[in-house]
This record gives C-alpha cells, sequence and structure tokens, in this order.
C-alpha cells in the first residue's frame, strides 16, 4: 500500500484538478461538501457561495483502455442564497453544508442539498430534443398572426444540442433554528433526516410543510448546555435506526420505533478517556466530525480531531479499530487551538464496495476495508483495515502528471527529519482537506482542497 | 566541548505550553501548568467575546469554549484561588492579602533570579504585560527566539501576546475584585445576558476584530506603569461595580440569544451601581485619554508612541 506495488495495493495516480489555479481563493469557492451519486457517474460539488457544481464522467473510452472516464462539468446552478434574519439581525450563510443524492428512479437525477437552515430536493434532468414546427408559433417563439395560417402540422420533437436543467422541486424550510450539519436519506427512500445542533427532524420527500422532531436535547435552560450534535446517519439497511454522534464524542443509536421522540438511545457508544492523554484540549479533540456507517451496516466510523475511529454495533464501550491520523499534532493542540483549527471539521469515508476489494473480503466478511480522511498541508490518508498499512498522500498540482503513482508523504514529527519528510512546524495548517469521497464501485476518489477538486483514480494496467 | 552536565529543565519543559498537561502537583511544573491553565483561559475569552460575526456564531464552539471555561474555572475554585493570576511582581502591600497568598507562591518563582530555566523567565510578559517599555526591551521573551512554544502557526509576536494579556488581565484585574464567587461564570454570564444597562465606557476596552487588529488596539490601552495597577488593585471602590458596567456597554447583545452562557437572572450576584468617577478612576489605565485632572496617571504620548514601536513595529 505504501506504494510499493505489491500484490492488491491500490496505486493513486492523479488523474484531474477542477478550479482556478491562483493561490488567491475567493471565498465563494471553498469547497463544502463533494459526494458521489450512487452510481458514480456523477460527482457533485456544493461551495461557500450557495453553488452545487455536478460532474459527469465520459463514457470509458475504448481506445485509452489505461484510464477511465474522465469528469467534466454536467450541470452548475445556485442552490442556496444568502439570506438575512430579520429578527436576529444576522446573515444565513449560503454555503452548502451537505449534498446526498438519491437513487436514480427514473430519466432524471435527484439530489438534496442544504446550507444551515434550508433543504432543497433538486431535480436535474436533460433535455437533447425540443418541439418544432408550432403552427401558431415561429420557430423563434414569436407568435404568427393566425389568419395567415394555411395549413395544419403535427409538431416533432427534433435532436437539440444537450441541456442540463436543475429545478428546485421542493423547498424544506423553516424546521430548524439551530445550523444543519446533517442530512441523511433513509433506506425507504422515502423519508430523510436533517440534523441540527441540538435537534434532529424527520421529513417525507414529498411533505414539505410538515416534519417530525425525533431527537431533541436542547435543555430546558440554555446555561446547562454543554453538549451538542454534530452529526446523524440513517443505517443503510434498518430504515427505522440512525445514529447520532456529539461533541463529547459519544455515539447514540436510536431505534424510531421504540418513540416517537428519541431522546433515550438504544445504544451508547463511547469510549473511556485514556488517562494518559489527558489534556485540556481532551473535550474538544474527542468532539465527532463525521459519523459514517460502512455498506453492511455492522460497523460505523467516527472522525475525531486526531483519530478514525471503527465501532462495531454489537459493541459499545469501544471502538474495534482506532487509526491516526495525524498524532503529531497533539503537542501543538494550544497553538492549533488558538488558531481555532482545533474545531476544524474532518470528514471520512470508506471505500467503494464493488470487486477491487474481494480479496479484502476474503479476510473480513465486510466490503468497507479502507478508510480515507484528510489532514492538513493538503495531505489526506487512507488505512488499510486489513493489511493494517496506511499512506499519506497529498493533493497539489505540482509533481502530478497523468498516470504518474502519487508518492508517499512523511511528516516527521520531532528529531531528525530524513530527506523528503515535511517537518510538523513546516505544515500549512490553511491547506486542509475536509471533504473527501469515494466512488461507489471504482477506485476513484475525489479530494477538495480549499477551492479545488482533485480526482485520482487507480493504476490502471 | 560540552561538558556532561545534568539534563537541563528547559528540555523538559521544551513543550511548555503546548505539551501535555503537566501534574499540578511537582514544583517548578506546577507554574508551567497553571500558567498554561491560565493562557488557554485568557484565549477562550478572547474568543467568545471578541468575535462579532455578521453570521450567528457555531454553536459548537461556542460550546466547547465555554466548557473550557467551566472546568477550568472549577480547577481553580477547587484549587481554592477564585481568580486567574496575575502579576503580583511588586505588591509589598498588597491589600487583598487573603487571596493573594494563594498565588504568591507561584510568582516568587518568576521574580527569582536567573537560575531560572529559560522558558520560566521568558514567559513572565504573559503576566506581567503592563511593565514599562524600557523594560519590555531588555526582556528575555522578546529577544530570544527559543522562548517561542508556538508551533506550527507562525508564533506572534512577544507583544502580541503581551497586547492580547492586557485585555484579559484587565478583565482579570476586573474579576478578582467582584466579590461574586464564580467570576469567571459572571463575566460569561453578564456578557451574554445582554445587559443594557452597561456604560459606554466599554468601549476604551479593547475590542479587536482579529488578531491583527488587536496588534494595533492594545497598546493604546496597556498601561506602561506598573504603579498604577497598585492604584487599581486597592480596595473599596472597585468592589460593587458590575462587570457589566464596564465591560459589555455596547455589545450587540441578539447575537448572544443562544448562547449557552446567557442568564436570564444571572448567576452572578448584582453590585450596586457605581458613581461615575470611581468608574473613570478604574478606566484610567486603559484609556489613552486623561479621565481626571487629579488622575495622576495620565498616558504620556511620547511613552505611547514608544510603546506601540515596541509592540507593533519591530
Amino acid at each position: 500500500f505504501l506504494g510499493a506495488g505489491g500484490g492488491n495495493d491500490i496505486q493513486w495516480c492523479f488523474s484531474q484538478v477542477k478550479g482556478a489555479v491562483d493561490d488567491d481563493v475567493a471565498e465563494a469557492d471553498i469547497i463544502s461538501t463533494v459526494e458521489f451519486n450512487h452510481s458514480g457517474e456523477l460527482l457533485a460539488t456544493g461551495d461557500k457561495g450557495g453553488r452545487v457544481v455536478i460532474f459527469q464522467q465520459e463514457q470509458e473510452n475504448k481506445t485509452q483502455s489505461h484510464s477511465r472516464g474522465e469528469y467534466n462539468v454536467y450541470s452548475t446552478f445556485q442552490s442556496h442564497e444568502p439570506e438575512f434574519d430579520y429578527l436576529k439581525s444576522l446573515e444565513i450563510e449560503e454555503k452548502i453544508n451537505k449534498i446526498r443524492w438519491l437513487p436514480q428512479k427514473n430519466a432524471a437525477q435527484f439530489l438534496l442539498s442544504t446550507n444551515d437552515k434550508t433543504i432543497k430536493l433538486w431535480k436535474i434532468s436533460e433535455r437533447d430534443k425540443r418541439p418544432e414546427g408550432y403552427n401558431l408559433k415561429e420557430e423563434d417563439g414569436r407568435y404568427r398572426d393566425p389568419t395567415t395560417v394555411t395549413t395544419l402540422r403535427v409538431p416533432v420533437f427534433r435532436p437539440m444540442d444537450l441541456m442540463v436543467e436543475a429545478s428546485p422541486r421542493r423547498i424544506f424550510a423553516n424546521a430548524h433554528t439551530y445550523h444543519i450539519n446533517s442530512i441523511s436519506i433513509n433506506s425507504d427512500y422515502e423519508t430523510y433526516l436533517s440534523a441540527d445542533d441540538l435537534r434532529i427532524n424527520l421529513w417525507h420527500l414529498e411533505i414539505t410543510d410538515r416534519s417530525f422532531n425525533i431527537v431533541d436535547i436542547k435543555p430546558a435552560n440554555m446555561e446547562e448546555l454543554t453538549e451538542v450534535i454534530t452529526a446523524a446517519e440513517f443505517h443503510p439497511n434498518s430504515c427505522s435506526t440512525f445514529v447520532y454522534s456529539s461533541s463529547k464524542g459519544t455515539i447514540r443509536l436510536c431505534d424510531m420505533r421504540a418513540s416517537a421522540l428519541c431522546d433515550r438511545h438504544s445504544k451508547l457508544f463511547e469510549e473511556p478517556e485514556d488517562p494518559s492523554n489527558r489534556s485540556f484540549f481532551s473535550e474538544i479533540i474527542s468532539s465527532i466530525s463525521d459519523v459514517k456507517f460502512s455498506h453492511s451496516g455492522r460497523y460505523m466510523m467516527t472522525r475525531d480531531y486526531l483519530s478514525v475511529k471503527i465501532w462495531d454495533l454489537n459493541m459499545e464501550n469501544r471502538p474495534v479499530e482506532t487509526y491516526q491520523v495525524h498524532e503529531y499534532l497533539r503537542s501543538k493542540l494550544c497553538s492549533l487551538y488558538e488558531n481555532d483549527c482545533i474545531f476544524d471539521k474532518f470528514e471520512c469515508c470508506w471505500n467503494g464496495s464493488d470487486r477491487q476489494v474481494e480479496f479484502s473480503s476474503l479476510c473480513t466478511s465486510d466490503l468497507s476495508s479502507i478508510v480515507m480522511t484528510g489532514s492538513y498541508n493538503n495531505f489526506f490518508r487512507m488505512f488499510d483495515r486489513n493489511t493494517k498499512r496506511d499512506i499519506t498522500l497529498e493533493a497539489s498540482r505540482e509533481n502530478n502528471k497523468p498516470r504518474t503513482v502519487l508518492k508517499p508523504r512523511k511528516v516527521c514529527a520531532s528529531g531528525k527529519r530524513k530527506k523528503d519528510e515535511i517537518s510538523v512546524d513546516s505544515l500549512d495548517f490553511n491547506k486542509k482537506i475536509l471533504h473527501t469521497a469515494w466512488h461507489p464501485k471504482e477506485n476513484i476518489i475525489a479530494v477538495a482542497t480549499t477551492n479545488n477538486l482533485y480526482i485520482f483514480q487507480d493504476k490502471m494496467n | 566541548m560540552l561538558g556532561k552536565g545534568g539534563k537541563r529543565k528547559f528540555d523538559e519543559h521544551e513543550d511548555g505550553l503546548e505539551g501535555k498537561v503537566v501534574s499540578p502537583t511537582d514544583g517548578p511544573s506546577k507554574v508551567s501548568y497553571t500558567l498554561q491553565r491560565q493562557t488557554i483561559f485568557n484565549i477562550s475569552l478572547m474568543k467568545l467575546y471578541n468575535h462579532r460575526p455578521l453570521t450567528e456564531p457555531s454553536l459548537q464552539k461556542t460550546v466547547l469554549i465555554n466548557n473550557m471555561l467551566r472546568r477550568i474555572q472549577e480547577e481553580l475554585k477547587q484549587e481554592g484561588s477564585l481568580r486567574p493570576m496575575f502579576v503580583a511582581a511588586s505588591q509589598p502591600a498588597d491589600p487583598l492579602s487573603d487571596n493573594f497568598r494563594e498565588a504568591q507562591p507561584a510568582f516568587s518563582h518568576l521574580a527569582s533570579p536567573p537560575l531560572l530555566p529559560a522558558e520560566l523567565v521568558s514567559t513572565m510578559p504573559l503576566e506581567s504585560c503592563l511593565t514599562p517599555a524600557s523594560l519590555l526591551e531588555d526582556d528575555t521573551f522578546c529577544t530570544s527566539p527559543a522562548a517561542q512554544h508556538d508551533g506550527p502557526t507562525k508564533p506572534p509576536p512577544p507583544a502580541l501576546q503581551a497586547a492580547k494579556d492586557s485585555f484579559s488581565s484587565a478583565l482579570d484585574e476586573i474579576e478578582e475584585l467582584c466579590p461574586a464567587p464564580t467570576s469567571a461564570e459572571a463575566v460569561a454570564a453578564d456578557s451574554a445576558a445582554g445587559d443594557s444597562k452597561a456604560q459606554p465606557s466599554e468601549s476604551n476596552l479593547p475590542k479587536p476584530e482579529g488578531l491583527a487588529e488587536s496588534r494595533t488596539a492594545e497598546p493604546k490601552l496597556m498601561d506602561p506603569l506598573p504603579g498604577n495597577f497598585e492604584i487599581t488593585a486597592s480596595t473599596g471602590f472597585l468592589t460593587d461595580l458590575t462587570l457589566d458596567d464596564i465591560l459589555f456597554a455596547d455589545i450587540d447583545t441578539s447575537m448572544y440569544d443562544f448562547d449557552p452562557c446567557t442568564s436570564a437572572t444571572g448567576a452572578a450576584s448584582k453590585m450596586a451601581p457605581v458613581s461615575a468617577d470611581e468608574l473613570l478612576k478604574t478606566l484610567a489605565p486603559y484609556s489613552s485619554q486623561p479621565v481626571t485632572p487629579n488622575q495622576p496617571f495620565k498616558m504620556d504620548l511620547t511613552e505611547l508612541d514608544h510603546i506601540m514601536e515596541v509592540l507593533v513595529g519591530s
């Protein structure tokens, strides 16, 4: 896995990079979410300016068998606009916090996108034909004088240049007092949940004027508030089960069949604190920034500031595996607290669930065997659960030629720095990779730096 | 040729503020622990009250910072000292000696001569930020790069450290003189309670938008004369001040509606309003204008320029 090219290890190569080249980053261009659709053909990104850009994978080129199709812009639209809350005299950011795709049911594609307050269901449809030959209208749309019509004809559809249209089909608003951090579509494909800092609501995709509150952790006296909800997700197979994580490092699993308001969890996942690692920042770094179920639903993965943990849903008292993402930051927590980096919310993702992991699946009974997450200095990390090997790669325009295998990076925590290693003090903490996504079926990954989207794929031979 | 001397303490505490928490019970490391705690406390306060975003601040961040403050405060309470430490450098006739006794031993380390590890000496400015400009120049913290503990981020110039703390030491100073047991809580609660009876004098106190701005804003408000500290530290007139009056005059309170520290009733005991004179006296150190004619410690403008040069320029 460490680029040695042995056996079934994946060798990652640079494929494409999208976005502006200049170092001066426009605030609106900051990427805030990345998500593949269920087939992997479409890749959506949301940014701070409220825009959604969807890339589509080219059909595989028969002549170029050594690379998979490239992703090109398919559709761009303004999903959310900035709003003003007059009651509180505050702006509501248009930044897209999350995008989730619905599985495809017909020719059109549907996705949910959300900012801090409002969720929208967008329909993305193609138009490649248009009717021509109207009787009362000219081709350019001007109306004809009816008295000039002497014959009648039936309009016919003729091909036209492909046009991709995005239209908002549902707007789910006014259900969240606090900032929405997660949306998750249920396995019934009819309902979905949205979670803010203190509450989780259940929606039906068809109904916008009503939503059911299923979790509420707001205390009667706000002064007593010490914990907030940080992420939530539905179980991939069980439509009545969901989990939510908190700022204190706990995950609660709830069953909606138990009661209408799931204030009492069915399971509470929490790892006891390691006393040798106690510091002022223990609580802050334990805050979970992302939670993702494995494909089978037997495991879930959580990301806190320094590590990724894999939990077996059958064991609540500790994770089954823990992977250190950037342990060398542990001695820098005070500075990271001061410059707010300690509050960065890194996401994590599983590998895709198809044939390339069949070797791994012999070892575990779960197809989810590799986890990926971001770090600083535009580094991102992958951990192979089976081989227990890990790798650090960098998303940068330098030294990235197509089909050249990415060079593994190494951070030197202390002591003598070897050649090609980077010392902790040289890391650029403004270059953070918070959002990554893995193609559901192939070894293609999308990695978002501040304002660029990198696509890497494995070396095909 | 280096001798085989004993390992310098500096190496042990190299991480200083950054490293794992040192046990609060061992000797000199107790100072480093309390120093670390103090710094984190100050940083936390700055984060909560300096941020004036156009959008609602992140509730998660606010809650985590608030928890941090509460935890430190609990610790302080348990240790018996209710106030964050501040300079006790030269306070012979300390009127609040009861409460200072706790802090004094800790500081005696700092006051003692050069046998101290370089790191401890160099962190002194964090506490004694109201030192005369002339001392600042001689200060090892300013001149020794080894004293910079900050890791990955560009370390702020020593002046910035000192400048930031002038605000927090102002808070400290006022807190320690308020009889409310949970002084830090009071600060938190009062600021968020949106108490509109706060005086306009708040504008004299720094409310920087960001670190960069605080660098320029703060020096104006730094008092170069240590003597002032004595005056303001004396008993009497400050005890019946409300924190709101001094500090949180014109905060836009709509932002704090969902602040977990919001206290409708107020955790701190409300103190009687103070007369304008008394207020002015306390504000003298933080104002660049002469407050009253009999105020003996007017800010000298040339000295002010000098300070600004030292802190901002170099």
